[in-house]
């Protein structure tokens, strides 16, 4: 090989180089980018409508493909969970017989529907309607009494991008990382799809696509539209502003002002999941309004945090360790 | 519409069964067989937790789907688990040997280094095995991370196959099995005893970080409980005292050094019996994975070819040829060492090596059962 000058010596030599430098390049620290705001999701379920289009376009976007339908006959929910290609998801609760009227708790002719049989006067037109008992148990000023107390909880569910993100401290490769934005990214390029971080995570998010590229996948908050200034595509998508996205800061306050305002209007079972920092000690950077207690949704209320088992558990080895070397001495030293 | 009404009448006296069972201590919808009575007994006696299928029908889930993702591990881990902890246990018994042993111990110092090098060679393509891009292994050895179990498990078997095969080559042109040149002569001058004790640790973090490993997981029967690396290093010892007494028995050895790893053995097993017991009583409920008997639970497996066959068994046979065997009076002849083949050693020590290799299986296979379990996993995380 030469190149247009004639130096035949000096052009292989800076091949190789080259090429060792490409070899070596997983194994060189790049130099942290500058601090950026955190950034994050709040998902406010009380406005979702399940329309779905935040799954779609998660998948449009980030060009996943479509999963096998499969009808789950338990909900219209035939998503079932998040996976290596599958981002966003969409529950659907369906809450029959939820809230029984306190007062005819005991009277059986209550559960019986339509509620159009029971003595409660029916709201007619030009009636005085102050005049019309309430329903025990409905959110005052919520409820109109031939409405029945059944509800249909919706959650678009998403990578909780975690402060302490079990799935990075598991990570053998430093594949998984916190980026910029303080949000939790797999970096493709280096990982190798042991599947340490898939049993890392206490959330059913991230997977391995064992039936694409072997390797772990999972939301990145459209780190590639973050870059850009852009708003990550479900929350751009969501009709209802059920999903919320911009700095985490701001996102709290917003939620706890929201949580007053469900809460001042009867609702008394909303409350935020991971709003706080005490869901692995540091709180979620992509976090929830629930309108019921977080294991109706399938989701931990205080998961431990994996790391935190290092300690006690090498302790247990190394006693154990101990005893049954000092054991096998004693009997070695035995005549 | 049909369909229902007929679901409804087929399945109310199914209910009256179901609740009668359960007052009589069987809680299972199905119909079960006789001898799984006994097994849910132990259950109950071991975790201190009895399924209570009423109460725990109560607990709200997002119908029944998992709350956690199933381990992508299989036979690749388990076989990996077990030939880990024989080559970490067999290289500790040597060591041991190597720096407390007579004259005629020595025999197990040689064994234990041999069988320690062999039952690692398989275990790093295992490993590569199960990964998702196994060419890409290498990138495991980026990042040095205290945090991560595994990230520290590639470091110490690193360094552990390091001592490992130092080791093995020491003792072999000791033994002249590498013929005799200056290669050997530089090689046999290095002191065993010096990188017996370095060696032996890196030993033990292999026989027990694999227990630490799948602590630091967010599975319930894997994490509730911090006794399985306790558990996995302490069976890593007696199935290796038990690898090292099968091949001895086979060869034959001095009856004397026979005698020390009987009691070695049965030692080790009674630490690793405390181990497993303590393991699932502080377990409890998410314990059921393992030692239940509901469909993908492993607890028949476990009774029997773990607990039952591979360690209570083993252990009681142990007891009573140690209890036989000192009533014999024992016959001191200094010259010529008395060799040993076979005995009823060698089926303990089989049982024992049974155990150990159950033990790996139905522990990851009961991560698989313990995922999918939304309700035990959503218990475990209320804290």
């Amino acid at each position: 090989m030469s190149d247009h000058n004639g130096q035949v010596s000096a052009t292989p030599i800076t091949e190789r180089v080259q090429q060792l430098t490409q070899l070596l390049a997983p194994f060189k620290k790049e130099k942290p980018l500058p601090e950026q705001p955190k950034m994050g999701f709040f998902t406010d379920t009380s406005l979702c409508i399940g329309c779905k289009a935040c799954e779609i376009a998660c998948k449009q976007w980030n060009q996943l493909p479509a999963t096998t339908p499969e009808w789950t006959g338990t909900s219209y929910d035939n998503t079932q969970s998040l996976g290596a290609t599958t981002w966003r998801h969409v529950q659907f609760i369906e809450q029959i017989e939820r809230r029984i009227p306190h007062v005819n708790a005991s009277d059986e002719k209550v559960l019986k529907l339509p509620l159009f049989e029971m003595d409660t006067p029916v709201p007619q037109m030009g009636m005085d309607l102050s005049a019309l008992p309430e329903l025990a148990g409905t959110p005052t000023g919520t409820a109109l009494p031939f409405f029945s107390t059944d509800r249909w909880l919706m959650r678009s569910d998403v990578c909780k991008h975690c402060a302490n993100a079990p799935c990075q401290e598991a990570c053998p490769t430093g594949a998984i990382i916190h980026t910029e934005f303080d949000t939790v990214y797999v970096q493709q390029d280096i990982c190798n799809g042991c599947g340490y971080c898939v049993v890392a995570c206490p959330f059913d998010v991230i997977a391995r696509d064992s039936e694409g590229d072997g390797q772990a996948h999972k939301c990145t908050l459209c780190y590639d539209r973050l870059k850009d200034g852009m708003k990550p595509a479900c929350a751009k998508a969501c009709p209802t502003d059920s999903i919320q996205f911009g700095e985490v800061e701001q996102l709290k306050r917003d939620a706890q002002e929201r949580l007053g305002f469900l809460q001042e209007r009867g609702l008394t079972d909303a409350r935020l999941y991971g709003a706080d920092d005490k869901i692995l000690e540091g709180g979620l950077n992509s976090f929830f309004l629930l309108l019921d207690e977080p294991e109706t949704y399938n989701l931990p209320s205080n998961p431990a945090r994996p790391s935190n088992h290092v300690l006690p558990t090498s302790l247990g080895v190394i006693v154990t360790a101990a005893v049954m070397g000092l054991i096998g001495t004693f009997f070695f030293k035995q005549e | 519409m049909r369909d229902t009404q007929h679901e409804k009448t087929e399945r109310a006296p199914t209910d009256e069964a179901f609740i009668n069972k359960t007052h009589s201590h069987t809680s299972a919808i199905e119909p079960i067989p006789h001898q799984s009575t006994l097994l849910e007994r132990l259950a109950s006696l071991t975790t201190g937790y009895t399924p209570d299928s009423i109460s725990e029908l109560k607990e709200k889930t997002y119908f029944d789907y998992p709350a956690v993702k199933a381990p992508l591990w299989s036979w690749e881990i388990i076989w990996y688990f077990f030939m880990g902890g024989l080559a970490a246990g067999s290289y500790v018994l040597a060591s041991i040997a190597t720096l407390f042993g007579k004259k005629e111990d020595r025999i197990v110092a040689r064994v234990g280094y041999y069988a320690s090098l062999l039952a690692l060679l398989p275990c790093p393509p295992l490993l590569i095995k199960d990964l998702g891009r196994p060419e890409k292994f290498l990138n495991m050895l980026r990042v040095f991370k205290f945090k991560s179990p595994m990230s520290m498990g590639v470091w110490g078997l690193l360094t552990f196959s390091g001592f490992s095969g130092i080791t093995a080559m020491v003792q072999a042109s000791h033994d002249g099995l590498l013929g005799r040149w200056w290669g050997t002569r530089l090689l046999s001058r290095i002191p065993l005893k010096l990188l017996a004790i370095p060696g032996s640790i890196f030993g033990v973090f292999l026989g027990g970080y694999t227990g630490v490993l799948l602590t630091v997981t967010s599975i319930p029967v894997w994490s509730r409980s911090k006794m399985l690396g306790a558990l996995f290093v302490s069976s890593a010892f007696s199935t290796s005292t038990a690898l090292i007494s099968v091949i001895l028995r086979i060869i034959g050895a001095p009856a004397k050094t026979l005698y020390k790893l009987e009691k070695i053995e049965w030692a080790n097993m009674l630490i690793e019996i405390t181990c497993l017991l303590t393991y699932l009583r502080t377990a409890g409920r998410t314990a059921k994975a393992l030692v239940g008997s509901e469909p993908k639970e492993q607890g028949p497996t476990f009774w029997t070819m773990m607990f039952g066959g591979g360690l209570i068994l083993p252990w009681l046979l142990q007891t009573l040829m140690l209890i036989a065997g000192s009533k014999q009076p024992r016959q001191h002849t200094s010259q010529g060492q008395p060799t040993k083949r076979g005995g009823m050693g060698l089926l303990v020590s089989l049982l024992v090596l049974m155990g150990g290799y159950f033990l790996r299986r139905t522990v990851v296979n009961a991560g698989h059962a313990s995922s999918a379990d939304a309700r035990t996993t959503l218990w475990n995380a209320r804290r």
